[in-house]
């Protein structure tokens, strides 16, 4: 029960972090140029500066298996290999034990073919992940699974170094007070 | 001899975001001409008598055009200039080997306007063709030199021309991606949207007037549409899951989707404006890419439902689903043609992307490209060419291929990787 | 003082209370722990197992998948097979026609049939109906290609052309499933026009619905006149073979 209190803490002291929300698009809105000026522009999130998102020690702490939140796949392949059974299982295990906490799951595939049957096939790999952690007990309501597809390349390299890299699914957390990685 | 004239105001769209985008000019598409038809129409333009400047422009937009097609090819004038009433010497222009003659004339019209007045003659036969005039503000003749190619081209091929269509591609430059609008020859771009995340899949509305399209602003898939002429958008389908793939009903009323929201990615349609959401598919596996068949029925999309990617075909409210590839194990991203004839799908041959067309009556598959990384095909209002993504050099240009394989052209952008095309509609 | 070493023996005897509490907590504690890791390690061993049969479903799903394809793609194969074979067929049969039609009109000529012969009002016009009709079949619309056949019949009875279209009304009804009407059909292909090239295929056809009918003295018989009454034609050759199977 005091795994909740850590990230309480934590959130209260960690102010003035990255995440300034998106401008509203309601209908009629005009779009503004989202060329990165710091008034308008889209707020980056980027994987590697979560540091300061506000989640609990565990979870980032690079000694802890919590903070690894990334399943690589074979090529053509969907399922979640052996070796990742323990990882999921831990993420599982944590979600459980912390119903505030939700997970954005991010499917990722390689460069080669279509963007949007990428699109889906990186889908089946976050929705293999999901699967996973539903499995052991974690509630539907706890986790989004999304794909980012071909356009998000973790190595931007063209060759089977690179897509092994990128045939992927990454865990992001968000605590109840609504701070974190996505 | 009444020129039997139609007088057409053009009506031009302002873009907003036009002001925004000074520092993107470098981002101009460029066009080459890799390829041409076997016989091409022997054609000569002359110059148009009237304001110089104006002429030269029109003109030379005129012969651009036509030579672009690789269905003509230019017959020197020889710096003569005939308005659209001088005589014409059609034994003297057939000895010189020019099938047709376009001629005219360029006025001022005392609210400034320009106005461009021509006709087009069968030397062969020694007959006009007809003729019409344009008026158009003086920054726009380019668009007049548009309006009268498609008229030659017209009347010279028995096919609607599409000189003066845009196109719409995303540009991916210094990590950042602008969905842009240009005339069909990469002339007179403008960014509709500049966005740090990735933006894919622009479809125009079947009115031209509005964009459906895929952005990951949101850290993840989402559908918007997106007026051009005031720069308003709206989300169509942000559901929780992936939301991707759109495809315009034909009547502009609906669009088809891929949503994850119930597992798998699946296809739903959707009105316009985000209500009215149905299911169209129920399968175990993926189902996206979704195109309506021109006459809205049915709809052509990619399925894996067999083991590997393939193209299938649906009642446009979902029923049973018709597989319509079968030779090799990718095929993907289905585009029907406008005149319902024909499909472009990409096609996996011996570990290259193709861009390959069906003829639909008789099921024969012809690969029409021969690059290796082929992607995102869009057909020519007309059905003629076919706008795909492709790779050279390690850099993503455009290439329009004819639907037979022979007429090949290439848009590059200067300062970055060009990618998903999008043809839009016949100019209204 | 007395209150004194009274006061140190309840202090010695609490902490010796205490000290015995503590060290039941402490045992507790470890069996909890205990009785965690052990939960804990049926939890891994439970979950290791869910994952795995989430994983074999998965695999089952593909495989149905790649079955569904096959069977896709054998389908297709099958239905472009059985095209090819009827395109192949109506294209020899109109090639056939050609000599067929000669033939029968020479017949027409000869002083014995000259009497009957009426003469064909447009024979343009009766090969176009044909020809419609066998469009018709060829498009696997059946049941208009019979329509089309058996008014052709009736209102060219001595066309050069009747006995085909009597053979494809045959063959349109047996396509429809329907081999009493195809019987039929093709018994007046050979009584009516039992000279014409199209009477030994007739027998065929007679015999294969005679089987499917689960007839098989009428089928034997229907083979065995084949060859008796046209023992050259390639029809009997067939009924030979087929004969032998039995």
């Amino acid at each position: 029960m005091k795994k909740l209190l850590i990230p309480a803490l934590l959130a209260a002291l960690l102010v003035g972090c990255s995440t300034t929300p998106l401008p509203e698009d309601s209908n009629g809105a005009p779009v503004e140029s989202r060329s990165g000026s710091s008034s308008t522009g889209v707020a980056p999130v980027t994987a590697g500066g979560l540091d300061a998102s506000g989640l609990p020690r565990e979870l980032t702490d690079p000694k802890s298996k919590l903070s690894q939140r990334s399943i690589y796949f074979d090529l053509d392949s969907y399922e979640v290999k052996g070796d990742y059974k323990d990882l999921v299982a831990s993420h599982a295990k944590y979600l459980v034990a912390n119903k505030g906490f939700k997970v954005l799951l991010q499917g990722n595939t390689d460069e080669r073919g279509s963007r949007e049957y990428n699109l889906a096939l990186g889908q089946k790999r976050a929705e293999a992940v999901k699967r996973s952690l539903t499995l052991l007990g974690v509630t539907e309501a706890q986790i989004e699974s999304v794909s980012l597809g071909e356009e998000k390349p973790k190595d931007a390299g063209h060759d089977e170094a690179a897509w092994s890299q990128n045939r992927r699914a990454d865990i992001l957390y968000k605590a109840a007070d609504g701070r974190g990685e996505f | 001899m009444k020129m039997n004239a139609m007088s057409l105001f053009f009506r031009f769209i302002f873009l907003p975001f036009f002001l925004l985008t000074a520092g993107f000019a470098q981002a101009q598409l460029s066009i080459e001409i890799t390829g041409a038809g076997a016989n091409r129409i022997p054609v000569t333009i002359v110059d148009f008598p009237g304001d110089p400047a104006a002429s030269r422009v029109i003109t030379s937009t005129v012969r651009a055009d036509l030579e672009r097609s690789g269905l003509f090819k230019l017959v020197d004038h020889n710096g003569l200039a005939l308005d659209e009433n001088a005589p014409i010497n059609h034994a003297d222009w057939k000895g010189r080997g020019a099938d047709a003659l376009a001629a005219g004339s360029i006025a001022r019209s005392a609210d400034g306007r320009m106005e461009a007045r021509f006709r087009l003659y069968d030397t062969q036969k020694g007959v006009s063709l007809g003729g019409a005039a344009y008026v158009t503000n003086a920054t726009q003749l380019r668009a007049a030199g548009h309006r009268i190619a498609d008229f030659i081209y017209e009347k010279l091929t028995g096919e609607k021309g599409v000189f003066s269509t845009r196109i719409a591609y995303v540009v991916k430059a210094r990590g950042q991606f602008l969905l842009q609008i240009a005339d069909s020859d990469g002339q007179n771009a403008a960014t509709a949207l500049t966005s740090t995340e990735p933006i894919i899949s622009p479809v125009w509305s079947p009115d031209g007037g509005r964009l459906a399209y895929v952005s990951f602003e949101k850290k993840k898939p989402v559908i918007y549409v997106h007026s051009l002429a005031s720069g308003q958008r709206h989300i169509v389908a942000n559901f929780k899951g992936s939301n991707s793939a759109p495809g315009w009903s034909p009547d502009g009323r609906k669009l088809a989707v891929v949503l994850s929201k119930d597992g798998f990615s699946q296809l739903y349609s959707v009105n316009a404006d985000g209500s009215g959401l149905q299911r169209i598919t129920q399968s175990s596996g993926i189902d996206t890419e979704p195109r309506y068949s021109a006459d809205g029925g049915t709809i052509y999309f990619t399925s894996d439902r067999g083991g590997s990617p393939q193209v299938y075909q649906i009642g446009a409210n979902g029923g049973d689903a018709r597989r319509v590839t079968y030779e090799g194990s990718y095929n993907v991203s289905p585009r029907p043609s406008p005149d319902g004839k024909s499909l472009a799908f990409i096609s996996r041959r011996e570990g290259r992307f193709q861009l390959a067309v069906m003829d639909l009556a008789s099921r024969q598959v012809q690969v029409v490209s021969d690059s290796n990384k082929d992607e995102s095909p869009s057909f020519a209002p007309n059905s003629r060419m076919i706008l795909i993504a492709t790779e050279v050099g390690g850099r993503g240009v455009l290439s329009a291929v004819s639907s037979d394989g022979r007429i090949k052209q290439r848009l590059t952008v200067a300062a970055g990787d060009v990618r998903e095309p999008a043809w839009g509609p016949y100019f209204q | 003082m007395r209150p004194v070493r009274i006061a140190l023996l309840i202090a010695a005897l609490g902490s010796v209370q205490a000290h015995a509490g503590v060290f039941d907590d402490d045992e507790a504690r470890r069996q909890i722990i205990d009785l965690r890791v052990k939960s804990e390690a049926r939890f891994d061993q439970q979950a290791k197992g869910q994952l795995d049969l989430a994983n074999q479903i998965q695999r089952q799903a593909d495989e149905i998948s790649r079955l569904r394809g096959q069977i896709e793609t054998l389908n297709y194969e099958l239905e472009t097979a059985k095209k090819r074979q009827q395109d192949f067929y109506l294209d020899l049969d109109t090639r056939l026609r050609k000599f067929e039609t000669a033939e029968s009109t020479n017949a027409a000529v000869n002083p014995e049939n000259g009497a009957n012969s009426k003469p064909a009002s447009d024979p343009a016009k009766e090969g176009q109906e044909y020809e419609a009709a066998l469009n018709q079949f060829k498009a696997g619309k059946y049941k208009e290609a019979a329509a089309g056949f058996g008014a052709f019949v009736q209102k060219y009875p001595a066309s050069s052309l009747a006995p085909n279209a009597q053979y494809w009304l045959g063959n349109a009804w047996y396509a429809q499933r329907d081999c009493k009407r195809a019987i039929e059909a093709q018994s007046v292909v050979t009584t009516k026009y039992a000279d014409s090239a199209k009477a030994p295929d007739a027998w065929l056809a007679i015999a294969t619905c005679q089987q499917e009918l689960g007839n098989p003295t009428g089928t034997k018989r229907s083979l065995e006149t084949v060859i008796a009454k046209y023992p050259t034609a390639p029809a009997a050759e067939t009924a030979r073979e087929r004969l032998k199977k039995k």
